[in-house]
Parts: structure tokens; C-alpha cells; sequence
């Protein structure tokens, strides 16, 4: 691999002192007059880096070095073992025109919005009362985030068996109070809805911990203000807490956008006793994620070139997904 | 502790330096040197090989080699692939599933000419059509038969009696022979058994059909051939019992509670009497098998096989052959419930025997000329990948009411990419 271009020494200084808009210039440019420090080089500080450097090693050997193979891989056709053909741009051709590959799109993001709304509301709710809760706060806390760090396959396996189409535990309750089975795991919305529940399930306690913690960090002395100023419970929450918690809920929509974007081993796992297409979504391909449409083209048909092309072309679907929740959560701040 | 600019991009530098160094050692060990190594390791799956037969393959060449076994769970085709393509640890021995072996034939340089070693002479002893699929175009063996899954007709002797059917294997046998005489015969006994079913979804009826014949979907010369009138054929019959009401459109592990239950026969290679028999204890001696429907199909089967980096190819040959003659092959039957792929072995009292699941039927007088009946067929490196979308176009006839003519050309046209994809012209 090619090591990123290193900068002419020269340089940096100049820009680093040079006038630019104000906005970006280092504060920690010293005042005129003032002595400059002599520079050490980063050399002078080996120790230092030798003693974080395991963390990076590992990132640059298991993160670093295959995300950008795979860039790589998106311009060739390749088995896996056999020798790799350059193709250009028509791994991206084929993307284009696979209608397979938008359905996962459009799966992925159907999944992610059902997922991701009632998870984030669910949780900025539940630490909200969690937050004004005054005894066993620890065995709430711990659980609704227990779900969290449940392992993903057992939780799936155990939501294919309670929603199960012939003999689920929901379609039993539903039996008994007069209502004919739901086939959840056929219907293509049911399978996002069985989909979504369970990652709603799995996440919402995560969120609330964060949330709590932002809830926790609020002085008091704002809400005894509030509450002098004869504002109620609803209009504190809304027009308090919330423009106060900003930050935190942007956090949390970012990194549930690229964590409910990446849903796979819940298709996965639910769909992977579908003995006639395993790996492929289940009914319809209606679970057909599009992190599971790669896993699928890549390592169960070896075309490895289109499986990297599905990820890359994956990757800009988040970044642009992103930056428009970006805009959205912090709209009306700056101005 | 603050970072310039140009510190930090002098330590991304050096990571991507030190990230280079390593991955070029990873590459370097694994080949080469003397080829009369004494400790051999096997890779498999577990239930691909008699453990009994591989714990005295240990003791029986203990003297000259230590062999170390390893059962290598999840997917073990994603395994074998990375380790091969990195070259290093690579197994002496490998599994490879017969549903993989086409997609490894392409790279067959990465593996021993097993004909170099000796097969040649050993292979009248093994099925003709097994032994070819593991073999390239120009005529280099790379797989030793394990196993095979001839396929044949599971059926429920209780619910044939009480819509008046004999139920002896060789008179159903001979009211099914072809796929219309056992639809037909499914509507009657659905008639007399309501609320029951004849197969459990239409994909693994096609799938049958298509391995009945001599032809798949991508021809010796590479065009893709998906789009013909034997695959047609096939998808008209699979559809058929959905048309009629006999298919019961399961395709997840509710399987597991319909099988004692609500149908009445089911599809499968030898393999899956154990599959059954698993999930509906309660049925023992209830279930018979007689010849599938238009003849066998095979499914599954794997295949034993020595990567190019062996340490010591002759002896590893001599530990596969001793593993997997016809006696040991026929002993894996009685232990894992794998068919054997030699023909000798079906006459060994090991498989002759009565089996009490299927009421003390001698089930090798269906499976053992099922075994050699089965066409041999061409099954091209893609095979796999362009089949998937005829079968998920079949789950979606039963899922979402889709019509059947609909299905078949979005199957079509979809395979068709996939096939592009995949270089098949």
C-alpha cells in the first residue's frame, strides 16, 4: 500500500502562523513578542508513541489497511484465491442496474427508520423518568442496558422462535384472544417491523444511559429557575431539557445512523435456517439488509470485487445520511 | 499534549509503514521446504467423517506421522478460502462440502492433482458422476469422494394407509413415478388427511428437478443457459403443487414442528433421514422411502481434498485413501449417517441393515440404486450464485401470492446479472 503523502516541512509553519480566516487560526498561537519554545520533533517523544503504538498497529493492520483494500478490491474481479482482473468502474456499472441491490437499499432504510425513531424516543423517555426515579435506580439502569450487551445471535434466534409464523409464542397470545395468525416472518413489512423491534429492543437502553447521563449533568438551579417562572412539567422538558441535551441527541442520531444503517446478523441470524436461500433476507428478501447483500455476493458467491463495490457505494449512502441529520439536529443553533 | 500537523501526519507515515511490514511477513512463511513432513493436519466440519474412522486413522499411521485433526465449526468454505489466499497455515488435508467443490476448481492450482497420486487406480472404486464434479477440464482431480446425497421420496406409511394406499416402498415406487402421478396422488391423500401438505416448500422440488438432469444453468462453455426450456421445465413442475394447494410453504425452522406433523411426504437426500428423525422423534416407524419421482437427484456430498502446500503428500494420500475406503466409508454411515460414494460398501452388512425409523426397512434397497442411477451433470464454478435467484423468486410465489410467470422472468433476468457478474457469457 501507498503511505498518505507526507508535507513538506516548510510548510506547515507557514500555514500554521499564515492569515487564513480567523476562524481556523490555532489559539494556541503565542502572542507577538513572546519567545518561541524550541521545537521538538515528534522523534524526541518515541517513547510515548511506542507506548500507544499497540492500539494503532492493530488499527492499521485490522481496520485501516483492509478498509482501503477493499477500495481497491472495487475496481477488480476477484474469487478470493485466484488472480485479480482490473475492471474499472464496472463492478459500479453492475450496482447501478442490479435491482437487488436498491431493494436491500430500500430495506436498510425502511429498517433503520423503524428502528431508530422509537428507540431514540424511547429512551429520551425512559431516562426522563428514569432520571426522577428514587429508588433501585441501579436495578432499572442495569436492566434496560442488559439488552444491550446480550449476545445478537441468542437474541435473534430467540425473536425467530417468538414470532415464529406456525408455532410463535406472539401468534399463541394472538390465538388465544380470538385473532388468526400473524405471519410475521413472511409478510415483507412484518419481517421490518420483526426486524426493527428487535433492534429498538436492543438499543433503546444504550441510548437511555446516554440520555441519563446528559439528564444528570443539568444544574438544578436551571429548573428551580423554570419553575419560579411558573413553567409546567411538559413546557420545562420540551424547552429546557431538549435544547440543553442538543449536543447528546446529536450524538446519539449520528451513531444510530451508522449502527442502524449496518444492521445484518439480525437478517442474518432470522432468516439463516432458510434452508432453500440462507443468507438471503428471508420471503421476499424483504430482510435482505444491504450490509447482508454484500456478506452475501462477496464470501457465499466469492465475487469479492462486487462486494466491495456494494460497501463502498454503502458508505457514501451514510456519509450523505449524516450530514443531513447533522443539518437537521442542529438546525436553528447557529443561527 | 498537542499535535502538530506534520507530527501527525509523520506518525499516520509510520503507521502505514509498520501496517506494511507486517502484512508482508504474513506472506513470505508457508511454502516451500521439504515435502516428507511427519505431522499432517486435517481439516473438517463436524458430521463430515466418522470421528471413530479418524481416531484410528491417528493410531493406524501413528508410527510415521502425527496427524492432527481439526473440526472447524461456522463457515467453512469463508475458512478454507481466506487460508489458501493467505497461504499460510494452510491444512495438509482439507474438507470441501460438494456444494462448494465448483467454486473451487477454478483456482484447482492451489491444490495436488490427486490423479499424480494415485487415484487413478483407486477410482472404478468411487461413483463416476461424484468423481467428475471434482475434477477440471482438463482432466485434474481435486477432490476424493467423501460421501454423496441421493435423493429419494420420505413418506408418512400412517397417512397413505388411511386414504387407502399400499403403502409397501415398491408399489409407491411404482404410483409415482413421475412428478404428475405424485401430485396427483397428493391431492387424493391431502382428500383423506385434511389439513395436511406434500411438500414442505416448492424450492426444494425444483432444486430435485434440476439436479435430475444432465444440464444446470451455465454450460461447458460458459454461457448461461438459466434461461432454457430443462430449467423451465423444472420450475413448471416445482410450481405445480403450489398451483394445487399441496404445498405447504415453509421455509424457516418452523420445519422443525410441521415434519411429525402436518405433511405427508418430504424430498431429500439420504442424509436428511437423519434430519427427520431428529426433529420428529416421535414419528419413529411411521416414515418409509421409496425411488424419488422421476428419478434421484443428488444433494450435497463432500469431498476430501490436499492443498498445494501439503507437507507430505504421499503419506496424505495414503491417510485419505485408508480414511475413505469402501470398508471405512461404509462404517461413516453407521456412525455420522453419510452415504457412502463407493458402490462396494452398499453391500456391507454396516448398511444392510433394518432401520427402526422407517419400521425396520432395509432403506438401502432405495438409496444404493438411487446412488448409481444419479446423471452426471456439469456444474459450472457460478453454479451456485446463479441458482439463488430462482429460488428466492420461488419463496416469494409462496410468501407474497407473486405470480408464478412474474417470478420466472424477474428469476431470469436476475440470474442473468449475477451470471455477468461472474464472467459466464
Amino acid at each position: 500500500m501507498t503511505s498518505p503523502p507526507v508535507t513538506g516541512s516548510a510548510e506547515v509553519p507557514q500555514r500554521l502562523g499564515g492569515p487564513g480566516p480567523a476562524r481556523f487560526r490555532p489559539r494556541r498561537t503565542p502572542p507577538a513578542g513572546t519567545v518561541r519554545p524550541k521545537r521538538r520533533g515528534p522523534l524526541a517523544y518515541w517513547r510515548q508513541y511506542l507506548a500507544i503504538s499497540p492500539f494503532y498497529l492493530i488499527f492499521a493492520a485490522f481496520s485501516f489497511f483492509p478498509v482501503f483494500y477493499s477500495l481497491y478490491l472495487a475496481f477488480q474481479r476477484w474469487d478470493g484465491m485466484g488472480t485479480m482482473q482490473f475492471v474499472g468502474l464496472q463492478q459500479f456499472r453492475f450496482l447501478w442496474s442490479d435491482p437487488v441491490f436498491w431493494l436491500s437499499i430500500r430495506n436498510t432504510l425502511v429498517i433503520w427508520v423503524l428502528s431508530t425513531v422509537p428507540t431514540l424516543f424511547g429512551a429520551l423517555m425512559l431516562a426522563t423518568l428514569l432520571h426522577s426515579v428514587r429508588r433501585f435506580k441501579g436495578f432499572y439502569r442495569i436492566a434496560l442496558y442488559v439488552p444491550n450487551v446480550t449476545s445478537i445471535v441468542a437474541v435473534a434466534i430467540f425473536f425467530g422462535a417468538v414470532f415464529s409464523n406456525n408455532f410463535g409464542l406472539v401468534n399463541a397470545i394472538l390465538g388465544m384472544v380470538g385473532i388468526s395468525p400473524v405471519p410475521w416472518l413472511s409478510n415483507p413489512w412484518l419481517i421490518k417491523v420483526v426486524i426493527a423491534v428487535l433492534m429498538t429492543w436492543q438499543w433503546t437502553g444504550y441510548n437511555m444511559i446516554i440520555y441519563l447521563a446528559g439528564l444528570q449533568a443539568i444544574p438544578t438551579s436551571i429548573y428551580e429557575a423554570a419553575k419560579m417562572d411558573g413553567a409546567g412539567a411538559i413546557r420545562t422538558f420540551f424547552q429546557i431539557t431538549i435544547p440543553i441535551m442538543r449536543p447528546i441527541i446529536l450524538f446519539t442520531v449520528i451513531i444510530s445512523t451508522i449502527n442502524g444503517l449496518q444492521s445484518f446478523s439480525e437478517p442474518q441470524v432470522l432468516f439463516a435456517s432458510n434452508a432453500a436461500n440462507a443468507n438471503l433476507g428471508g420471503p421476499g428478501q424483504a430482510g435482505l439488509t444491504t450490509l447482508l447483500y454484500f456478506y452475501q455476493s462477496a464470501f457465499l458467491n466469492n465475487d469479492y470485487g462486487y462486494g466491495a463495490a456494494i460497501v463502498w457505494a454503502f458508505f457514501v449512502l451514510i456519509i450523505i445520511l449524516v450530514a443531513v441529520n447533522w443539518r437537521i439536529t442542529t438546525r436553528g443553533r447557529k443561527a | 499534549m498537542d499535535l502538530s500537523r506534520r507530527g501527525f501526519l509523520q506518525a499516520a507515515a509510520l503507521t502505514a509503514a509498520a501496517s506494511g511490514l507486517t502484512v508482508a511477513c504474513g506472506g513470505s512463511s508457508g511454502s516451500g521446504g521439504t515435502k516428507n513432513g511427519k505431522n499432517l493436519t486435517l481439516w473438517y466440519w463436524g458430521g463430515a467423517l466418522s470421528e471413530k474412522v479418524v481416531a484410528e486413522a491417528k493410531t493406524h499411521f501413528g508410527s510415521e506421522i502425527k496427524l492432527t485433526t481439526a473440526s472447524i465449526g461456522g463457515d467453512f468454505k469463508q475458512k478454507l478460502t481466506t487460508t489458501i489466499a493467505a497461504g499460510s497455515s494452510v491444512p495438509d488435508i482439507t474438507g470441501i462440502k460438494g456444494e462448494d467443490i465448483a467454486s473451487f476448481l477454478p483456482n484447482a492450482d492451489r491444490f495436488l492433482d490427486l490423479n499424480d497420486l494415485g487415484f487413478k487406480n483407486l477410482s472404478s472404486q468411487y461413483l463416476d458422476w461424484k468423481t467428475k464434479l471434482a475434477q477440471t477440464k482438463d482432466g485434474k482431480q481435486i477432490g476424493f469422494p467423501i460421501d454423496i446425497g441421493p435423493t429419494a421420496l420420505f413418506y408418512r406409511e400412517d397417512f397413505f394407509a388411511k386414504a387407502g394406499v399400499d403403502t409397501d416402498p415398491a408399489k409407491v415406487a411404482a404410483l409415482v413415478k413421475t412428478w404428475d402421478d405424485y401430485f396427483q396422488l397428493g391431492t387424493e391423500l391431502q382428500k383423506k388427511n385434511p389439513g395436511t401438505y406434500l411438500v414442505n416448500n416448492i424450492g426444494s422440488v425444483f432444486n430435485i428437478a434440476v439436479g435430475q438432469g444432465t444440464q444446470r444453468f451455465i454450460d461447458k462453455n460458459n454461457h448461461f443457459i438459466g434461461d432454457q426450456d430443462h430449467i423451465h421445465a423444472a420450475w413448471t413442475t416445482a410450481v405445480r403443487p403450489y398451483t394445487l394447494g399441496l404445498d405447504a410453504k415453509i421455509n424457516d425452522n418452523t420445519w422443525n414442528a410441521a415434519i411429525g406433523k402436518t405433511l405427508l411426504t418430504e424430498l431429500g437426500a439420504a442424509w436428511h433421514a437423519l434430519d427427520i428423525e431428529q426433529a420428529a422423534p416421535q414419528t419413529k416407524g411411521k416414515w418409509r422411502v421409496c425411488a424419488n419421482p422421476a428419478g434421484p437427484a443428488n444433494q450435497g456430498g463432500s469431498y476430501l481434498a490436499l492443498p498445494k502446500q501439503c507437507r507430505n503428500p504421499e503419506e496424505a494420500f495414503k491417510i485419505i485413501s485408508w480414511i475413505l475406503s469402501p470398508t471405512n466409508d461404509a462404517r461413516g454411515f453407521t456412525d455420522a449417517a453419510i452415504f457412502p460414494a463407493a458402490p462396494a460398501a452398499y453391500t456391507m452388512p454396516a448398511m444392510t441393515g433394518p432401520d427402526a425409523f422407517f419400521g425396520g426397512q432395509k432403506i438401502i434397497e432405495v438409496f444404493g440404486p438411487a446412488a448409481k442411477a444419479i446423471p452426471a451433470s456439469y456444474e459450472a464454478p457460478a453454479d451456485a450464485a446463479v441458482m439463488a435467484p430462482y429460488m428466492t423468486e420461488l419463496t416469494n410465489i409462496e410468501a407474497k401470492g407473486k405470480k408464478p410467470d412474474d417470478a420466472w422472468k424477474d428469476a431470469v433476468s436476475q440470474a442473468k446479472q449475477i451470471a455477468r457478474r461472474q464472467g459466464v457469457s
